[in-house]
Order: C-alpha cells, then structure tokens, then sequence
C-alpha cells in the first residue's frame, strides 16, 4: 500500500513470472486480473528474451505511454524468485515517480524476503492435487 | 558520450559558491534529461520529486489564477531546492545554505529563457 500511496498509480499487480497473482490494488473483476498477470508475463518474457538477444542481459524494466494512461512493468528480485509489479498510472504522476518508488519497494522486498520459500511438498502436491480433481469430478 | 545543449548551462549554474547540483527535467516524466551533480547527490530522486513539486506548484498557481509559475524555492535546514520551468521543462537546483540566492535566481531566470 505504501508503494501505491507514494508513487500513486491506479492500479498495481505483484505476479510471479509465471503469471500467478499475488497481490492487487485497482482492479474490480478477478477476470480483468487474471487477464493483466498472463499479459504482464508474456511481456515480461518477450522483453526478457529481447534483452538477452540484443544485450546479453534481460531487460528488466518497461515502460509503456499511451495517450492518457501508462504502463510500467518492473522485475523485483526477491529472495523467494523473482516477481513482476505490473503499474497504471495517469498523469497524476510521472514515470520518473514510479521508478523511484519502484526501486524503494525493490529495495524493501529483498530485505524482507531474504529466507527463501520452503521448495514445494510433493506430498502436498499430491494431496492438493487429489482434492482439486475431486472437487473437479464432484467427489466433495 | 556527446555532451547535450543543456551541458554548458548546468556547468555554468553548478560553478556557483554552494550550488551541490543542478539538472534539466522533464516535468511530466519527471527523468532529467542532463545533470551535473556532485557526488553524493541522488539525482534521480530529486530529479522526479522537483518535476512532481514544480507541476503542483504550476496548477496551484493555475488554480489561484496567478498564472504561470516563473521561480520556485524551497527553504530547508540545510540548503534549499529552487526550479524555474518553461513549457516541459523544469531546470532544477540543490544549494547549501550557504549560496547566494539572489545571485542564482538571476542566472536560473535567464537560463531557463533558453530552455527548449
């Protein structure tokens, strides 16, 4: 919320870089979310593989003006992966404003993820895996 | 690196007895377009936050019906931030407090007549 407050765009998406949400301010309808974090991935990736190509580096940031709105799309390097904040912004603010609060948020997520996630359970995996397909098949 | 239009000018505002930086920004996108800071000086922070503060302080003013903002200077503990705009862009500088403001208001005033 800090990062929304300063930086004060309309909207903002933390994914993973597969494109799973993990947290969001602005959107209404889970579907528009769903929609933006795939988008936001599959650009994240082009531009990632742009830069290796051009580079020899991946592109980490990107920035997108349109006439009345603005995208920004950003890599924070976390110690659980890396995740992308995804940004709208309109003219109440500026580009250089989001990248400011950007690189604060960047800096404040590393410190507070430095303990990687525990690697997924493959018991857990299972069981998640099993209970899904049965709520799937109508077993629950 | 080829030097930009606006090199010979922030030299000239940043050779001033207690001038720490001066900078050309794009006040809406707030990213400087030139610099010349000394080090220390987080010239991306201040270059966004003056754009941002000179855009408020231009529809304020628009707002008040005092028209275009010529010159704007923050007073602070240690030294000060003054900006002076014309159309897009903002030319921006960081002083202790102990540089001659009047001095650099002047120089500021006919620097950003420059400006394009």
């Amino acid at each position: 919320m800090k990062f929304i407050n300063d930086s004060r765009v309309r909207i903002a998406v933390l994914l993973e870089s597969s494109g799973r949400v993990l947290a969001q301010h602005g959107f209404t309808r889970s579907i528009d979310v769903m929609s933006a974090c795939a988008l936001a991935a599959a650009i994240h990736a082009s531009a990632a593989e742009i830069g290796r190509q051009l580079d020899g580096t991946p592109f980490t940031t990107l920035h997108h003006p349109g006439h009345e709105r603005q995208i920004f799309l950003g890599e924070l390097s976390t110690g659980r992966g890396a995740h992308i904040l995804l940004t709208v912004f309109d003219d109440a603010t500026s580009i250089g404003l989001v990248r400011l609060y950007f690189a604060e948020l960047s800096r404040r997520l590393a410190v507070a993820t430095t303990t990687p996630a525990a690697p997924p359970s493959f018991v857990d995996f299972e069981s998640d895996l099993n209970r899904n397909l049965a709520k799937l098949f109508g077993r629950i | 690196m080829s030097k930009t239009p606006y090199a010979e000018l922030l030299s000239m505002l940043s050779r001033h007895r207690g001038v720490v930086g001066s900078f050309v920004v794009s006040e809406r996108d707030g990213l400087a377009v030139d610099s010349n800071v000394q080090i220390g000086v987080h010239a991306e922070a201040v270059a966004a936050l003056a754009a941002s503060l000179h855009r408020k302080a231009r529809l304020a003013c628009g707002a008040a019906g005092c028209g275009v903002v010529t010159f704007l200077r923050l007073d602070a503990e240690k030294g000060g931030i003054c900006a002076a705009g014309r159309d897009d862009l903002v030319l921006v500088t960081i002083s202790e407090a102990r540089a001659n403001i009047g001095l650099l208001r002047v120089e500021m005033m006919r620097a950003a007549k420059a400006l394009t």
